[in-house]
C-alpha cells in the first residue's frame, strides 16, 4: 500500500473532526454584503428584526479567514497537504451537495465537523492526473444539525492532462484591401473566390490585378464550398499557437478550381470529396476549414426548453472579487488575476460559494421570496471568468407533496459552468 | 558577354559550428570573414564589397567596421531565406565581372540554434507588413507555420504522384550522416544512420519524420570572391565560378506554392537550366553536388529539376548508393545540413570549393565540376564551381 493510500486511511479512520466554531456568529452586516454582491434582493435577508441568513451562506459561517491558520487535524487540509506533498498541487471543485434544515438567524453561532469521506484515484482527468475527495461536513447551532455538505474536489497534478489550447491565440492573419473581401466572406459564412469582372477568370489568393488580363475590375463569386483533397500532412512538432496537436491540414482543390489551405480532420486521403465549414475563432476571425462531404456534425443539441425564464448574468471582475470576498473566500485565483494566470487559469473565476448563491437567487427569484430551499447539489463544470455570461435555464422535474425539483443549468460560453439540481418548499 | 568563369572563389572561412555558439551573430560573422581571407591570403583593407541574406542579422556596414575594412563600393542583400546562398555569390561575381568592386564577401552568420530557431512557428513571418505576410495569411491560421510542415505537404503530393516512400527520402538522410561521420567540423561526427534509425525517427510533419529535417545550428561561414585572374595569383588558388543563377518560377511564393498546377519546385529548374545554359555543361558533366538538404525530399526533387533523372526518377537514382561517396553522384560530401550543420547553405558552397581544390574530407577523386544549390521551395540560386 503507498505512503498516500496510509495517510487516506489514516484520515478516514479518525472520523469526524472536533466541530470548529465559525470566528463570527451569524451577522446582518455579513448577510447584507453576501446579498448586495449576489444581487438577491430577497427581503428575508434585509436587516431588521425578522431577518434571516440565506441557506446558500451556510458555509460562509466556518470559512477561514484571510489570515486565519488551519486548525490542525480538519480533514479536508490534511488530505489536501498530503496531495501537494505528492505533487498533486492544483485543485477543482467537481461536487457540492448541500441539504439545508431551516434558515440561521443573526447572533446563532454555527460551527462546522468535518470527515474525510473517500480519495479515489490516481485517474487520468481532462486537466491532468488526480484524487477525487470527498469530505463530509455538518453545521450545528447549540448541537442542533442546521445543514450538511457533502463536497468533493479534485487535486491533480499540474501539467499532466489535456494541454489546453487557446484557440484565440492563434496566427492571425495579416489582412489589407486586397484581401479583406475573403475574411468578411467566411464571418459571414461564404467562401468566396476572386473574380476578375473583365474577364472572369477566379484566382485565389487574391490580388489586385488580374493576371491574365490587367483589369484591375475585380469581384468574387461564393464558393459552392466542395472540393478534393490534393495533399495533406499531419503536424506533430512542434506546439503551434491556438492549436492542438497533431493537426491535420490539407490542400483542397475547389470544384471551382482554385485551392486553399484548411484544417481538416485526421485520417483523410488525396482525392477525398470534401466541404466547407465555417469556424468561427472570435468576432475578429473566422476560418474556412474543411470535413469530409456528409460528415456535418450533429447540430449542437438544443437548449432544452426552460420552464423558469432564462437568466443571463454578465460576468465582471467586480462581481467575481466582490463575491468572493462576500463568502470569505480568499483563494487568489477568485480576485488576483496575475496568480490565477500562474496557476494555469486563463482569469479570475466565480467560487462554489458564490455559484452556489447565484443559483439559488435564480430560483427564489422565480418562485418567490418565501421558498424554502431544502437541498442544493452542484455539479461543477467549466470556470466563469470575467467577460463571459453566465446564461441560467431551469426545468421543473417534479412537484410532490409540496416539493419541487428543479434542475438548474449555467453555461458560459466554454460549456455548462454548473449542473444543480435544487428542492425548494414554495 | 558572359559571367562563367570571370569571377572565382579565392578564400573560405568559417566558424565551428555548435548548438550554442556563445558569442553575438556579429562576431561569428567577423570571424568567418577573417579566417576566408587568411585562406585567401587577402586582408580585410583589400575588401571592397560585402554581400549578404536579407535575412542576416549583421548589417555590411557593421561587419566592414568591425574589421576596419576601408571604402565599400558594393554592398548588396539576397532575400527569400536559404534560397539567397548561391545568389550571394552570383552577386559577388556579377559585382567583379562588371568591375563595380574587386573584392567582395559573402558572408552568413547566425546563432539559429541557441537564438532565434527557423524550426519553430515563425509567427513574425505571417506579421510582415508586406506581401510576403499577406501570403502567409493563406496558410499560417490553420497551423501550417513550420517550414517542416509546408514540405509536408508538397511531399505527400509527390509521395502521390510518383510512389515515392519515406524510405526514400531517408536514403538521403543515411547519406548525409555517412559524410558528415567522416568530416570533423559535421556536427554530427562519427554518428552515422541507418535506414532503420530513420524510419523509427518521430514524426515531426507526416510524412516528414525527426531525420528528415535538417538541424538548426549556430555558426558563420564566409566566401571571397575576386577576378578569377587575380585569384590564381593568391594563396589558395582560384575556384572559379563557372555558372551562378538564380530562379523563381510562375505563380511562385515562399515554402507555399501551392496554387500552381504542380506543387513541386520548378524554380530550381530555372535555376538548373540557367546554369547549363551559363557553363555549357549538362548533368552528365557533375562529378558531385551540393543539394540543399533542409529537407530530404526536396533533394529527391531537385535531382529531377536539374536533370540528373527524369521526373519521378530520383527514387530510382538514389536506391543504389549513388548519392553516397563512390556513388554515380556523391551529393553533400560534408554530411550536408542534416549531417555537418545548417548554414543556409553557405556551407555547402564551402564544401563545392574544397571539391574542386580537392581537399574535402571525403573527396571525389578529380572532381573538376561541382554542382550548388541554395534554398528550395522559395526563390533559389545555384552554382557551378569547377577548373
Amino acid at each position: 500500500m503507498s505512503d498516500l493510500q496510509e495517510r487516506f486511511d489514516e484520515i478516514k479512520a479518525r472520523g469526524y473532526a472536533e466541530a470548529r466554531e465559525g470566528a463570527d456568529p451569524v451577522n446582518e452586516p455579513m448577510i447584507r454584503h453576501w446579498a448586495e454582491a449576489i444581487g438577491d434582493t430577497n427581503p428575508r435577508w434585509q436587516p431588521g428584526p425578522d431577518c434571516e441568513a440565506p441557506p446558500a451562506m451556510a458555509q460562509v459561517w466556518t470559512m477561514p479567514g484571510l489570515v486565519a491558520e488551519r486548525p490542525p487535524g480538519e480533514p479536508l487540509w490534511d488530505t489536501m497537504v498530503a496531495l501537494d506533498d505528492a505533487g498533486y498541487t492544483s485543485v477543482l471543485g467537481t461536487n457540492c451537495d448541500q441539504t439545508y434544515a431551516r434558515t440561521l438567524r443573526p447572533g446563532e453561532r454555527v460551527s462546522i465537523s468535518s470527515r474525510l469521506d473517500d480519495v479515489v484515484g490516481p485517474k487520468q482527468t481532462g486537466v491532468g492526473e488526480g484524487y477525487f475527495v470527498t469530505t463530509r461536513n455538518t453545521w450545528t447551532v447549540d448541537g442542533e444539525e442546521v445543514a450538511t455538505m457533502l463536497f468533493r474536489v479534485l487535486k491533480f497534478k499540474p501539467g499532466t492532462g489535456r494541454p489546453t489550447v487557446d484557440r484565440t491565440k492563434l496566427v492571425r492573419p495579416m489582412v489589407n484591401r486586397d484581401s479583406a473581401f475573403f475574411w468578411e466572406g467566411t464571418a459571414a459564412g461564404e467562401l468566396r473566390i476572386q473574380k476578375c469582372n473583365a474577364c472572369g477568370e477566379l484566382r485565389h489568393p487574391p490580388g489586385p490585378v488580374c493576371p491574365s488580363c490587367h483589369a484591375m475590375d475585380r469581384g468574387y463569386v461564393v464558393a459552392s464550398g466542395r472540393g478534393a483533397v490534393h495533399s495533406f500532412l499531419e503536424h506533430h512538432a512542434p506546439q503551434v499557437p491556438g492549436k492542438q496537436l497533431p493537426l491535420t491540414i490539407a490542400l483542397i482543390e475547389l470544384d471551382e478550381g482554385v485551392r486553399m489551405v484548411g484544417e481538416v480532420p485526421a485520417g483523410v486521403a488525396i482525392g477525398d470529396a470534401m466541404e466547407v465549414w465555417f469556424d468561427r475563432i472570435d468576432d475578429e476571425l473566422t476560418l474556412a476549414q474543411w470535413r469530409p462531404v456528409g460528415t456535418a456534425p450533429a447540430e449542437p443539441e438544443p437548449e432544452p426548453a426552460s420552464d423558469l425564464p432564462v437568466w443571463e448574468l454578465p460576468i465582471t471582475p467586480t462581481l467575481v472579487v466582490s463575491t468572493a470576498l462576500a463568502t470569505r473566500d480568499f483563494q487568489d485565483v477568485h480576485h488576483d488575476r496575475d496568480l490565477a494566470q500562474s496557476h494555469g487559469s486563463k482569469d479570475i473565476f466565480l467560487n462554489i460559494l458564490t455559484t452556489t448563491g447565484l443559483v439559488q437567487r435564480y430560483v427564489t427569484d422565480w418562485s418567490g421570496p418565501q421558498t424554502q430551499v431544502l437541498s442544493c447539489a452542484l455539479r461543477l463544470g467549466a470556470p466563469a471568468h470575467p467577460y463571459d455570461t453566465l446564461r441560467f435555464t431551469g426545468e421543473i422535474v417534479s412537484e410532490d407533496d409540496g416539493v419541487t425539483t428543479i434542475d438548474v443549468t449555467g453555461r458560459v460560453s466554454l460549456g455548462n459552468h454548473v449542473n444543480a439540481r435544487l428542492e425548494v418548499r414554495r | 558577354m558572359s559571367l562563367s568563369g570571370v569571377a572565382a572563389i579565392a578564400g573560405i572561412g568559417a566558424t565551428e559550428f555548435s548548438k550554442e555558439s556563445g558569442r553575438s551573430e556579429l562576431q561569428l560573422s567577423a570571424e568567418a570573414t577573417l579566417a576566408a581571407l587568411a585562406d585567401a591570403g587577402l586582408e580585410a583593407s583589400d575588401v571592397d564589397g560585402l554581400t549578404t541574406f536579407t535575412m542576416d542579422s549583421t548589417a555590411e556596414i557593421a561587419l566592414a567596421r568591425e574589421l576596419g575594412m576601408g571604402e565599400l563600393r558594393f554592398f548588396s542583400r539576397i532575400n527569400y531565406g536559404g534560397g539567397a546562398a548561391c545568389g550571394t555569390v552570383q552577386q559577388a561575381a556579377m559585382a567583379v565581372a562588371t568591375g563595380v568592386a574587386d573584392v567582395v564577401v559573402a558572408y552568413r552568420g547566425f546563432n539559429e540554434r541557441s537564438g532565434h530557431r527557423f524550426g519553430q512557428v515563425q509567427g513574425a513571418a505571417a506579421a510582415q507588413a508586406n506581401t510576403n505576410g499577406l501570403d502567409n495569411a493563406w496558410t499560417y491560421p490553420y497551423g501550417l507555420s513550420t517550414p517542416a510542415a509546408t514540405v509536408a505537404m508538397q511531399a505527400r503530393r509527390y509521395m502521390h504522384e510518383y510512389g515515392a516512400t519515406s524510405e526514400d527520402f531517408g536514403r538521403v538522410a543515411v547519406a548525409d550522416r555517412r559524410h558528415a561521420a567522416t568530416n570533423p567540423n559535421a556536427f554530427f561526427y562519427e554518428k552515422p544512420i541507418t535506414l532503420e534509425d530513420h524510419q523509427s525517427s518521430r514524426m515531426i510533419a507526416d510524412p516528414l519524420r525527426l531525420l528528415d529535417c535538417c538541424q538548426e545550428s549556430d555558426g558563420g561561414v564566409a566566401i571571397v570572391v575576386t577576378s578569377t585572374e587575380r585569384a590564381r595569383d593568391l594563396k589558395a588558388g582560384a575556384v572559379p565560378i563557372v555558372a551562378a543563377a538564380q530562379g523563381s518560377a510562375p505563380d511562385q511564393f515562399v515554402m507555399t506554392s501551392y496554387f500552381r498546377d504542380d506543387l513541386g519546385i520548378p524554380e530550381i529548374g530555372v535555376v538548373g537550366r540557367e546554369l547549363w545554359r551559363q557553363s555549357g555543361l549538362s548533368p552528365d558533366d557533375i562529378d558531385t553536388a551540393v543539394l540543399y538538404d533542409h529537407f530530404t525530399p526536396y533533394v529527391l526533387m531537385q535531382l529531377e529539376e536539374l536533370g540528373f533523372c527524369a521526373t519521378g526518377e530520383a527514387k530510382d537514382f538514389i536506391a543504389d548508393g549513388a548519392i553516397e561517396i563512390g556513388g554515380r553522384l556523391p551529393l553533400n560530401t560534408h554530411g550536408g545540413q542534416l549531417g555537418e550543420a545548417y548554414i543556409h547553405g553557405m556551407n555547402g558552397i564551402a564544401e563545392a570549393v574544397r571539391q574542386v581544390r580537392g581537399t574535402s574530407v571525403n573527396q571525389v577523386a578529380g572532381a573538376r565540376h561541382v554542382l550548388v544549390t541554395a534554398g528550395t521551395g522559395v526563390p533559389t540560386s545555384g552554382l557551378i564551381l569547377g577548373t
